[in-house]
C-alpha cells in the first residue's frame, strides 16, 4: 500500500512537472518567435504617439521570459490565469467558455472514430471475410491520405456536422491498430482451442479476444485523444468553431504569450493525464 | 447485428445532419463577423467585429451620410461650431431612451466626453479629438444644452462625432444600454452575436412605423471567407459585406443581381521603399530608395492596368495618391494615375547613372539593382500583385525578389528592425478627412513608414508635407485646407514615397430577399442604412 503510494505521488509529481515544463517550452517558442511584441494596432493611422508608446510598453512588460513565467506561476496558485493581450479579456474566462466547446468537439469525434474504427475491425474479425478486411483498410487508407482541412471543408460542404471530420480524421489510426491488436488474438492459441470446442464466433470474441486486447485497447484510446486534440486545432479554425483550438490559433497569430501559455500547459496536462491513465488504472486494478 | 448495425446508422445519420440545421427567423438578418468584438465599450473599439457592433447599436449626436458624405442630425438636433473652433454646442432632441428604459440628458454626452477623452484608456476614437494640452471642458448650459470645448481648434470636429456613440451615465446596464437601432440581446463568445430591435429607438418612417424594419440580427462569427461565401451562396447569410475580386465573380456567375459594385473604393493598394537612415541595408541600397528617379523609374515600370485587370479582375482602378476618386471633397482631381512608361524608366535610370549589361541593370558603382519586397503571407491578392511587378520590374533589367511573412513579422520589420528593402501593403481609409492621416504624413509620426519617427525631416519635400499638414489641421476653413492638402497630394505624387498601385472596388454581395439596400464605398457598405433594410417585400414598397 504504501508502495503504491509512493508510485502514485511519484507519478503525480512527474505530471505536474512535465505541464509545467510544457508551458515553459512553450512560452519559451512564443517569446522568441518573430514579430514577438508587436501590436497590429501599431499601423492604425487613427492613434496618436502616446497611445503607440503605451501600447508597446504594455507589450515590453512580458519581455523577461523568466520573469514573467514566475509572475505567472505565482499568480496561477491564486486562482488568475492573466490576461489575453490579444482578445483583451481574462485568459481565464476564454478558457472556461472554449474548452467546453473542444471537449465535446473532441468527445463527438473520438466517438465516431471509435464506433466507426473498432466496428470495422470487429466486423473484419468476425466477419473472416477479406473483401470487407480490404474495402474498410482502402476506406482507412485513403482517410490518412487526406489532408485535415480537406476533410473539414468536405464536411462543411456536405451540410455535415463538422465535429464529425475530427472522427474521420483520428478514424484511420484506430481502425488500423485495433484491427490488427483484434487479428492477432484471433490467432492465439487458446482462441483456435476454443473454436475447436465449438464456441459461437460472438462467445470467443466477446470471451476470448477482447479480454486478451483491452489493456492495448485502452493505450490505443489514450493515445487517439491527444490525436482528437491535436486535429482539433485545424477542425476549429477551418470550420469556425469557438474551440481552444481556434483560441491557439488566434493566439499564436497575435504571438498572445499569456494565453498561448495557458493553453499549451491545458493541452499538456490533458495529455499527460490521459496517456497516464490506463497505467494508473492498472495500478490500481492491481492494488 | 443488425439492429446495432442500424441503430449506429440512425446514430450517425442524426449526427450528420443534426447539427447543420438550426432554426431562422424570418425577420432576422444573418451576415458574419470576422472575429469576435474584442469590446463593447463604443469608447474602446479598435477592431473590425467591435467596430460594426457599435454602428448597430450605438446611437450619435451627428451621422455621416455614406451615400451624400454630408452630415445628418441624430440625437442632436443641432449643434453650432464657435469661431475659434475649439467649442461645439449640441442641442439635444427631448424624450429619448436608452435600450433599458433611463432617460438620456446632457449629462450623459458630459459622461461620455470624459469616458472617451480619459487619458489612460487609449481610446482611438478619443485620439482622434486629442489636440494640444490640456483637458477638454463640457458645459450644461440647459436641460437640452451642452457644449463641448477643446484645448485647441479640432479641425473637421463634427464629423468626429460619428464615431462617438453616446453611453448612459445612470443605467446599471453600462456600455449594453444603447441609443441605436439595435440591442445585444444574446452573445456566445467566439461563436455568435445576436441583436435585437431597441423598443425605445426614436426614429419612425413617414407612416408613422417604428424603425428598424428588421427585428433582429445575427452575427455570426466566420473567420473563413471561403466559408462565408458558401454560406451566402447556401442562402445561410443575406450578405457579404467587402467581397474579394475573385468571389465577386463567383456570386456574379452564379447569381448576377447578387453582385452589387458600389465603385472605386476609398482604400489603396501601396508600396514603399525603406528609406530608413538607419536600416540594416547596404549603401548603395540606401542612395537608390533614397532617389526620386529611381522611385519613379520603378513606378513607371508597373503596368497598374494590368494590376486592376489581372488581379482585381478589372474590380480596381490605378490608384492616383492618398486619396481615392471616391473621396470627393479632398481629392486633387488635378492629378493623373503614373502612366505605364518602361521607356521614360529606362530613361530615368540612365540619367542617374545606371547602365544595363546582358538585360541586367546595374548602378554607376557596379552593383547589380535587385531588391526584396515584403508583404503578408495570405493575402493571395497582394502575392499576385507582387508576382506582376516581378514580371514588370524585369523588363527594365530589376530583379525583384518576393518575401512573403506573417503580419506580426512583417510588422517588427517596418516598425522595429526595419530590416526589410521595400514592403507592400494596403491602408484602410476610415475617414474622409485629411487630418486622420496627420500619423502618416507628419515626418515624425511613426506611420511615416518609409521613414518614421524623424526628428526634423530628412528631405526638403518632406518638410514641406509637415508644413502643410501643420497648416491645413490648424485652419478652420474647408476651402483652404483643401487648398493645402492638395499640395500635399501634389508633392506626395511627384516625389512618390509611396507607390499608390490601386484602389479596389466597393463589392458586395446581397441576396436579393434583402430589400432598400444602397451599397457604397464608404464603410460599412451594405449596411449603413440599417434602419431602413427589411426582409419584406411590402414593407420595401412603403419607401
Amino acid at each position: 500500500m504504501a508502495n503504491a503510494r509512493r508510485w502514485l505521488t511519484k507519478t503525480l509529481l512527474g505530471m505536474l512537472l512535465t505541464t509545467l515544463i510544457g508551458g515553459f517550452a512553450g512560452a519559451m517558442l512564443v517569446r522568441f518567435a518573430p514579430g514577438y511584441g508587436v501590436d497590429e494596432r501599431e499601423l492604425d493611422v487613427r492613434l496618436s504617439t502616446k497611445t503607440i508608446t503605451a501600447i508597446r510598453r504594455e507589450n515590453a512588460q512580458q519581455h523577461n521570459l523568466a520573469l514573467f513565467y514566475m509572475h505567472y506561476l505565482a499568480a496561477t496558485m491564486h486562482g488568475d490565469l492573466g490576461y489575453s493581450m490579444a482578445l483583451g479579456r481574462p485568459v481565464r474566462e476564454l478558457l472556461s467558455e472554449r474548452l467546453p466547446e473542444t471537449l465535446t468537439t473532441v468527445g463527438v469525434g473520438l466517438g465516431f472514430a471509435w464506433s466507426l474504427g473498432l466496428g470495422l475491425a470487429t466486423a473484419v474479425v468476425l466477419s473472416r471475410d477479406s473483401s470487407i478486411d480490404a474495402l474498410a483498410s482502402i476506406l482507412a487508407g485513403i482517410l490518412l491520405c487526406l489532408p485535415t482541412a480537406i476533410l473539414a471543408l468536405w464536411f462543411f460542404l456536405a451540410h455535415a456536422s463538422t465535429r464529425l471530420a475530427l472522427g474521420v480524421i483520428v478514424f484511420p489510426k484506430i481502425f488500423r491498430y485495433s484491427r490488427n491488436f483484434l487479428l492477432e488474438a484471433r490467432s492465439e492459441s487458446y482462441v483456435i482451442a476454443a473454436r475447436a470446442k465449438g464456441l459461437s464466433e460472438i462467445h470467443i470474441f466477446l470471451g476470448h479476444i477482447l479480454p486478451a486486447c483491452a489493456a492495448r485497447l485502452v493505450s490505443l484510446g489514450a493515445v487517439s485523444v491527444s490525436l482528437a486534440l491535436s486535429a482539433a486545432i485545424p477542425v476549429e479554425v477551418i470550420c469556425g468553431l469557438p474551440g481552444i483550438g481556434q483560441l491557439a490559433w488566434q493566439a499564436a497569430m497575435a504571438r498572445d504569450l499569456c494565453l498561448l501559455v495557458n493553453l499549451t500547459m491545458v493541452i499538456t496536462a490533458i495529455t499527460v493525464v490521459v496517456n497516464s491513465a490506463p497505467e494508473l488504472l492498472k495500478k490500481g486494478a492491481c492494488a | 447485428m443488425k439492429t446495432t448495425a442500424s441503430f449506429l446508422l440512425l446514430w450517425i445519420s442524426t449526427l450528420l445532419t443534426g447539427a447543420s440545421l438550426s432554426a431562422q427567423s424570418a425577420n432576422e438578418l444573418r451576415f458574419s463577423i470576422h472575429s469576435f468584438p474584442k469590446t463593447f465599450d463604443p469608447v474602446l473599439v479598435d477592431d473590425d467585429a467591435s467596430e460594426t457592433i457599435r454602428y448597430l447599436t450605438g446611437g450619435v449626436l451627428i451621422r455621416i451620410n455614406r451615400e451624400s458624405q454630408r452630415l445628418e442630425p441624430e440625437l442632436a438636433t443641432g449643434w453650432k461650431l464657435s469661431r475659434d473652433g475649439r467649442t461645439i454646442t449640441f442641442t439635444l432632441r427631448d424624450g429619448l431612451r436608452f435600450s433599458d428604459g433611463t432617460g438620456f440628458g446632457v449629462a450623459d454626452v458630459a459622461y461620455t466626453m470624459n469616458h472617451l477623452m480619459d487619458a489612460d484608456l487609449h481610446s482611438p476614437t478619443g485620439d482622434a479629438f486629442r489636440v494640444g494640452e490640456g483637458k477638454i471642458a463640457v458645459k450644461v448650459l440647459t436641460a437640452n444644452q451642452v457644449a463641448i470645448t477643446f484645448p485647441a481648434a479640432v479641425v473637421g470636429l463634427e464629423r468626429l462625432f460619428d464615431q462617438v456613440a453616446i453611453m448612459s451615465q445612470s443605467s446599471p446596464r453600462k456600455e449594453m444600454a444603447v441609443l441605436g437601432p439595435y440591442m445585444v440581446d444574446e452573445a456566445k463568445p467566439g461563436a455568435v452575436i445576436v441583436l435585437k430591435r431597441n423598443p425605445n429607438y426614436w426614429k419612425v418612417d413617414s407612416a408613422g412605423h417604428h424603425l428598424p424594419y428588421i427585428s433582429a440580427i445575427r452575427l455570426d462569427v466566420q473567420p473563413n471567407r471561403d466559408l462565408e461565401l458558401i454560406r451566402f451562396l447556401r442562402g445561410e447569410i443575406h450578405f457579404i459585406n467587402s467581397l474579394d475580386a475573385e468571389y465577386f465573380e463567383k456570386v456574379k456567375a452564379e447569381n448576377p443581381a447578387a453582385a452589387r459594385n458600389a465603385g472605386t473604393s476609398l482604400d489603396s493598394e501601396q508600396m514603399w521603399f525603406n528609406q530608413v537612415p538607419t536600416a540594416p541595408l547596404p549603401a548603395y541600397k540606401k542612395i537608390w530608395f533614397g532617389s526620386k528617379s529611381f522611385r519613379r523609374a520603378v513606378s513607371e515600370a508597373i503596368n497598374r492596368n494590368d494590376l486592376a485587370r489581372v488581379v482585381f479582375r478589372g474590380h480596381a482602378q490605378p490608384a492616383i495618391g492618398p486619396f481615392s476618386p471616391a473621396n470627393q471633397f479632398w481629392f486633387n482631381t488635378a492629378l493623373r494615375p503614373h502612366p505605364y512608361d518602361p521607356t521614360s524608366a529606362r530613361a530615368r535610370l540612365a540619367a542617374e547613372g545606371f547602365y544595363w549589361r546582358d538585360g541586367a541593370l546595374y548602378d554607376s558603382s557596379g552593383n547589380r539593382v535587385e531588391f526584396s519586397v515584403v508583404t503578408n503571407a495570405g493575402n493571395r491578392y497582394r502575392e499576385q500583385m507582387a508576382t506582376l511587378i516581378q514580371q514588370d520590374l524585369s523588363d527594365v533589367g530589376i530583379k525583384l525578389n518576393v518575401v512573403t511573412l506573417d503580419f506580426p513579422s512583417l510588422i517588427e520589420r517596418i516598425t522595429r528592425s526595419f530590416n526589410y528593402e521595400a514592403c507592400l501593403l494596403g491602408l484602410v481609409n476610415v475617414d474622409l478627412d485629411p487630418n486622420s492621416e496627420m500619423n502618416v504624413w507628419l515626418s515624425s509620426a511613426e506611420n511615416h513608414q518609409w521613414n518614421p519617427r524623424q526628428t526634423s525631416p530628412a528631405t526638403d519635400w518632406e518638410a514641406d508635407i509637415d508644413r502643410l499638414m501643420r497648416a491645413q489641421a490648424s485652419s478652420l476653413d474647408d476651402r483652404r485646407r483643401k487648398q493645402l492638402f492638395d499640395q500635399v497630394q501634389a508633392i506626395v505624387w511627384d516625389q512618390e514615397p509611396f507607390l499608390y498601385l490601386v484602389n479596389k472596388d466597393a463589392l458586395a454581395a446581397i441576396r436579393p430577399e434583402l430589400h432598400n439596400v444602397q451599397p457604397v464605398v464608404f464603410r460599412p457598405q451594405v449596411y449603413w442604412n440599417i434602419e431602413w433594410l427589411t426582409l419584406n417585400a411590402v414593407v420595401a414598397t412603403r419607401q
